[in-house]
C-alpha cells in the first residue's frame, strides 16, 4: 500500500517549521559534551593538566637526567638535595629524582592498565549479568562473591607461579582481582536502568542485546563507572606497591612509588627527603586523579542538562 | 642455624598497631626494670618451640630459655663449657667416649625428674627417619646414629647413648671430638619431656605435634612458658622447679614478635624494649653519635654469603663462580652498604677459631675475574644468559644485593634480575634448589670450624647448592676421627682451600651482632654465639 503523496489540501495551514540553518544545533556525541563541559570545571581542568605533564615527566624525564636510575655511588649514599641531585641520593648513592620519574613510570602505568583490564572486565560482566537477568544473573553474580572471598594474595600468587613473571602479567593479575566491585557497581546500576521507558523503547523498535548495552545502558552508566576508575587508580598503585613487597610485583633495582615510599618511610627519622619528594609525587597524582574523577561525574552524566 | 628471619614485614608493621592498640598488658621500661621483667625483640615469630624441630636463631632464643641440655650456657664465654643438667662428666684420653653425671635435683617443670633415660629418648626421636628432623646431622658425631637415621639399623640400641641407671648418661662418638661439650650446648642436644611429647597429637614422631603450645608446654629450663600470644609475644616466667632457681634474678621475659626492624627501632626509642633484636643499616651511623653507650656491635660467629645452584649452567663452570667472588668488592659493600663494622670475608670460616689460621682464600681482582669470566666463554659478559639473584624479603639483603649485582655490571658487563621472596617461599626455594644464585647466612652452632665447614658435605642437609666433592667429604670425615686438635685443624684446613677453589659459595662479609640494649639490662655480654644465659641477667 502507498501512501498519497499529498496526504491533505490543508497543507499549507501548518506553521512553518522550517529552522534558520545557523540555529541548527549541530549533533554532537557524549565525548564531545563531556568535554565541553569538563573544560568548564577549572579544577578539574587544571589536574588533568597536571596528570598529563606529571606522566610525560616521567616518561620523558630520565632521558634528560645525567643519571641512570641502577647507577650507584656509594661514595655518596644518603644526601641531601644538591645541585649534582636535585633530590638528593638514596641508601645505595643513586640519584633519586632519576628514580622517583622512572617509578612514576611504573607507578602510573601500573595505574592505568590495571583499571583498563578491571574496567572492560567490570563493565562487560556487569552490564551483561543485569542485563541478561533471571538464573543467569544469579550465576553470574554469585560467581562473583565467591570470587571476592578468595584471598586476593593467594590468587596473585597463583598467577606468578604459573605464568612467566613479568610487569605486564602483574598489571593484568591486579585488574583481574579489581574488577568484581566495578562489576558490582555496573550491575546494581544496569538493573534499575533497564527498567526504564528508553531501554523500553529500544527493545521495542527491535534493536540486539549487544546494541542495547554497548549504545543504550554502558553509556548511562558511565559517570558511575569513571569515578569509581578514578579510584581505582590509587587503590592499584598501592596495591603493586604491597605486592612488590612481596616479592611478586616490580623487583629491584626498578623503583616503583610505592617502593620508594616504603624506603623513604624507613629512613623518616633521618633522612626525610626520602620520603617527602615521592610522597608529594604520589599524593599530587592522587589529588588529580579524584578531582578529575569529580569532574567526569558531573560531564559525563547524559541526565545533566546541557546548557 | 640459620638466619635471617628479622624479615621486614608488613605484619610487623600490623603488630606494631596491635601492640599499640592493645598493649596495656605489656609494661614499659620503667614499670618491667621494677618488676623484674626483661622486655627482649625477638625478629619474627617462632615457627616451633620443639628443640627437635627447630631451625632458626628466633627459635632458639626462647628454647634456651625453656629447656636445658646437659651443657649449660657460659655466663661470659662461649667456649668455655657450663654444667647444665649434667653435674659433672667425663671423658676417655681421645675424647671419643663420654660419661655425664646428671643432677639428682633436676627438674621438668611439672616436677618429674629429669633422667638420663629422657635424653636416651628425645635422641631415639630426632634421629629415627620418619620423624625427619632437619638437625639431625648434630647428631651424627654420635656412634651409628648416621646409620640409624639413614636406615641402616633399625635397633636403637646400637647407636652409641646408653643411660645405665637414671643419672648417668653415656656417649660414645664415631672419633676423637674435644669440641663435644659446645656441640650439646646446641638445642638439637636438649631433652624433651616423653610423656608430654607422647600425651599430644599424633604420636611422639608428630612433628606438628601441640604439645609445645601455651598451657602444655614442659621444659627444665630456668623458665616455663608462660603466654604464646601469636604474632605478638611469648612470655616466659620464673620456673619453681629449676634445680638452679636460686640463680634465675629475672621474673618474666616478654620475647616480642617485632618482624619490622625499623618498628623495633621505634620502640626501643619510646621505651617498650630492654633489648633489640637488631639495628637497621641506615640508622648505624646515627646512633653511634646519639646512644653511643646503647649501641652495641660485636663480632658475632657467622658468615654471610651467596651460594650458587651449581646444577644450572652457567654456574656448573668453576671459572664463572670465581669470577663473581673475584669480582666483589667486599671492603666497598661492608664500609658503605652494611656500615656495621662487619669483617670482609676472605674465606668461609669467621674470625674467633684462636688456633685456626686467618687466610685470605678469594681476593678482589676484577682483571683475573674478566679473564677467567672470558675463558668460561663470555668475554665482557656477552652471551651470558638471564639469571636471578634470589633474596629474602628485607630491607638490608635488598641492598647488599643491589650493590653486588652493580658491581657485577660494571666490572663483568653481566646484568642480573633481584628477585625477593617472602622467608617461607625462599627457604623451599633454597632446599628445592629452584634457584641460580640465593643470598644466605650461616651462624656457627659451637665453637669450632667445622660447624662451617661441615655444611658442604654432599649430603648435608643444609648444602643446597647441589656441589659435591670427594676430597671434600673424606676431609671432613677425618676431621672428625683425627685424634689430635694439629690433624683436625689439617683436614679442615684444607677442605676449606677446596671450598674457596671450587666456590660454591661466595663468602660476603662476616656478621656482626648489632643491637640496642638499655643500660638497665645487667649481665648480657659479647659473646661469639650470642648464646643468652637468661638465668645470669638481672635488671638495675
Amino acid at each position: 500500500m502507498a501512501f498519497p503523496k499529498n496526504i491533505s489540501p490543508d497543507a499549507k495551514r501548518l506553521p512553518d517549521l522550517s529552522i534558520d540553518p545557523e540555529q541548527i544545533e549541530e549533533g554532537s556525541s557524549l565525548w564531545q559534551d563531556a568535554w565541553a563541559r569538563l573544560r568548564k570545571n577549572k579544577l578539574s581542568l587544571f589536574s588533568f593538566w597536571t596528570l598529563i605533564v606529571i606522566a610525560v615527566v616521567c616518561f620523558a624525564g630520565p632521558l634528560l637526567t645525567p643519571y641512570s636510575y641502577v647507577e650507584q655511588d656509594l661514595e655518596r649514599t644518603l644526601q641531601g638535595p644538591s645541585w649534582q641531585h636535585w633530590f638528593g641520593t638514596d641508601d645505595l648513592g643513586r640519584d633519586q629524582l632519576t628514580r622517583v620519574l622512572v617509578g612514576g613510570r611504573v607507578s602510573l602505568t601500573v595505574g592505568i592498565i590495571a583499571t583498563c583490564v578491571s574496567l572492560l572486565i567490570g563493565v562487560t560482566y556487569g552490564a551483561a549479568a543485569a542485563y541478561a537477568g533471571g538464573k543467569a544473573e544469579a550465576v553470574m553474580m554469585r560467581m562473583v562473591d565467591i570470587l571476592y572471598a578468595m584471598p586476593f594474595t593467594i590468587f596473585v600468587i597463583l598467577l606468578m607461579t604459573i605464568f612467566e613473571r613479568s610487569l605486564l602479567l602483574l598489571f593484568i593479575a591486579i585488574g583481574a582481582v579489581e574488577w568484581l566491585t566495578m562489576a558490582r557497581i555496573v550491575h546494581g546500576q544496569v538493573k534499575s536502568l533497564k527498567e526504564q521507558e528508553f531501554i523500553e523503547a529500544a527493545v521495542s523498535l527491535g534493536y540486539g542485546t549487544r546494541r542495547i548495552l554497548f549504545r543504550h545502558l554502558i553509556p548511562n552508566v558511565l559517570g558511575v563507572v569513571t569515578v569509581y576508575a578514578t579510584l581505582t587508580v590509587p587503590s592499584v598503585m598501592l596495591l603493586e606497591s604491597f605486592l612488590s613487597f612481596l616479592g611478586l610485583g616490580v623487583q629491584p633495582p626498578q623503583p616503583s612509588w610505592g617502593s620508594l615510599i616504603k624506603l623513604g618511610a624507613d629512613n623518616i627519622q633521618l633522612f626525610p627527603h626520602l620520603l617527602v619528594i615521592p610522597a608529594f609525587f604520589f599524593s599530587l597524582t592522587l589529588f588529580c586523579l579524584n578531582f578529575l574523577g569529580d569532574g567526569l561525574r558531573d560531564a559525563l552524566d547524559p541526565k545533566s542538562s546541557k546548557d | 642455624m640459620k638466619f635471617g628471619r628479622m624479615v621486614f614485614g608488613v605484619g610487623g608493621v600490623l603488630t606494631a598497631v596491635v601492640l599499640a592498640g592493645c598493649g596495656g598488658g605489656i609494661p614499659n621500661v620503667e614499670e618491667a626494670t621494677a618488676r623484674g621483667i626483661l622486655l627482649k625483640g625477638n625478629g619474627a615469630e617462632p615457627k616451633t618451640l620443639d628443640p627437635q624441630v627447630a631451625t632458626g636463631v628466633t627459635e632458639n632464643k626462647i628454647i634456651s630459655a625453656l629447656i636445658e641440655g646437659l651443657i649449660s650456657y657460659h655466663p661470659t664465654d662461649d667456649e668455655l663449657p657450663e654444667p647444665g643438667v649434667a653435674e659433672r662428666w667425663e671423658a676417655n684420653e681421645d675424647y671419643s667416649e663420654w660419661t655425664f653425671f646428671l643432677r639428682a635435683d633436676a627438674r621438668w617443670s611439672n616436677g618429674d625428674p629429669v633422667t638420663s633415660h629422657d635424653f636416651v629418648w628425645s635422641y631415639e626421636r630426632m634421629l629415627t627417619p620418619e620423624f625427619g628432623a632437619e638437625y639431625v646431622e648434630m647428631l651424627y658425631p654420635m656412634e651409628n646414629a648416621e646409620a640409624f637415621h639413614r636406615g641402616e639399623l633399625t635397633d636403637f640400641s646400637e647407636v652409641g647413648v646408653e643411660a645405665p641407671d637414671d643419672h648417668t648418661l653415656h656417649i660414645r662418638l664415631v672419633g676423637p671430638t674435644p669440641f663435644f661439650l659446645g656441640m650439646l650446648k646446641h638445642y638439637a642436644w636438649f631433652p624433651v619431656h616423653p610423656p608430654t611429647v607422647e600425651a599430644h597429637g599424633r604420636g611422639w614422631l608428630d612433628r606438628s605435634s601441640p604439645w609445645t603450645l601455651q598451657g602444655r608446654y614442659v621444659g627444665n629450663g630456668p623458665f616455663v612458658l608462660e603466654e604464646w600470644r601469636v604474632n605478638q609475644y611469648i612470655r616466659v616466667t620464673k620456673s619453681p622447679t629449676y634445680w638452679d632457681r636460686d640463680q634465675v634474678r629475672l621474673n618474666e621475659i616478654y620475647f616480642m614478635v617485632i618482624e619490622d626492624v625499623n618498628t623495633e627501632q621505634r620502640m626501643y626509642a619510646s621505651g617498650r624494649l630492654h633489648v633489640t633484636n637488631t639495628v637497621p643499616s641506615n640508622d648505624i651511623a646515627n646512633l653511634r653519635r646519639t646512644r653511643p653507650e646503647e649501641l652495641r656491635l660485636e663480632p658475632y660467629l657467622g658468615t654471610y654469603f651467596y651460594r650458587f645452584n651449581t646444577t644450572r649452567p652457567p654456574f656448573d663452570d668453576v671459572r664463572v663462580r670465581r669470577a663473581l667472588a673475584m669480582a666483589m668488592d667486599r671492603e666497598a659493600i661492608v664500609n658503605r652498604v652494611t656500615l656495621g663494622d662487619q669483617t670482609p670475608a676472605y674465606a668461609f670460616v669467621p674470625p674467633g677459631f684462636d688456633d685456626y689460621p686467618r687466610r685470605r682464600l678469594v681476593e678482589h681482582d676484577p682483571e683475573t675475574a674478566r679473564r677467567l669470566l672470558a675463558e668460561a666463554g663470555f668475554a665482557e659478559g656477552g652471551g651470558f644468559p638471564r639469571k636471578f639473584l634470589l633474596f629474602n624479603t628485607l630491607e638490608d639483603h635488598r641492598k647488599i644485593a643491589e650493590a653486588v649485582v652493580s658491581m657485577w655490571n660494571r666490572e663483568l658487563g653481566i646484568d642480573f634480575q633481584l628477585e625477593n621472596k617472602e622467608w617461607r617461599v625462599y627457604l623451599e626455594a633454597q632446599s628445592q634448589l629452584d634457584f641460580d644464585i640465593s643470598r644466605a647466612g650461616w651462624i656457627g652452632d659451637y665453637m669450632d670450624p667445622v660447624t662451617f665447614l661441615e655444611l658442604w658435605t654432599t649430603d648435608n642437609g643444609n648444602n643446597n647448592t647441589g656441589w659435591s666433592n670427594a676430597r671434600y667429604d673424606e676431609l671432613i670425615r677425618e676431621a672428625f676421627r683425627s685424634k689430635t686438635q694439629e690433624a683436625h685443624y689439617a683436614a679442615l684446613i684444607e677442605a676449606e682451600e677446596i671450598l674457596m677453589a671450587e666456590m660454591p659459595v661466595i663468602p660476603v662479609y662476616h656478621y656482626n651482632r648489632i643491637y640496642l640494649i638499655r643500660p638497665e639490662v645487667r649481665g648480657w655480654n659479647p659473646k661469639l654465639l650470642d648464646n643468652r644465659p637468661y638465668k645470669y641477667l638481672y635488671l638495675e
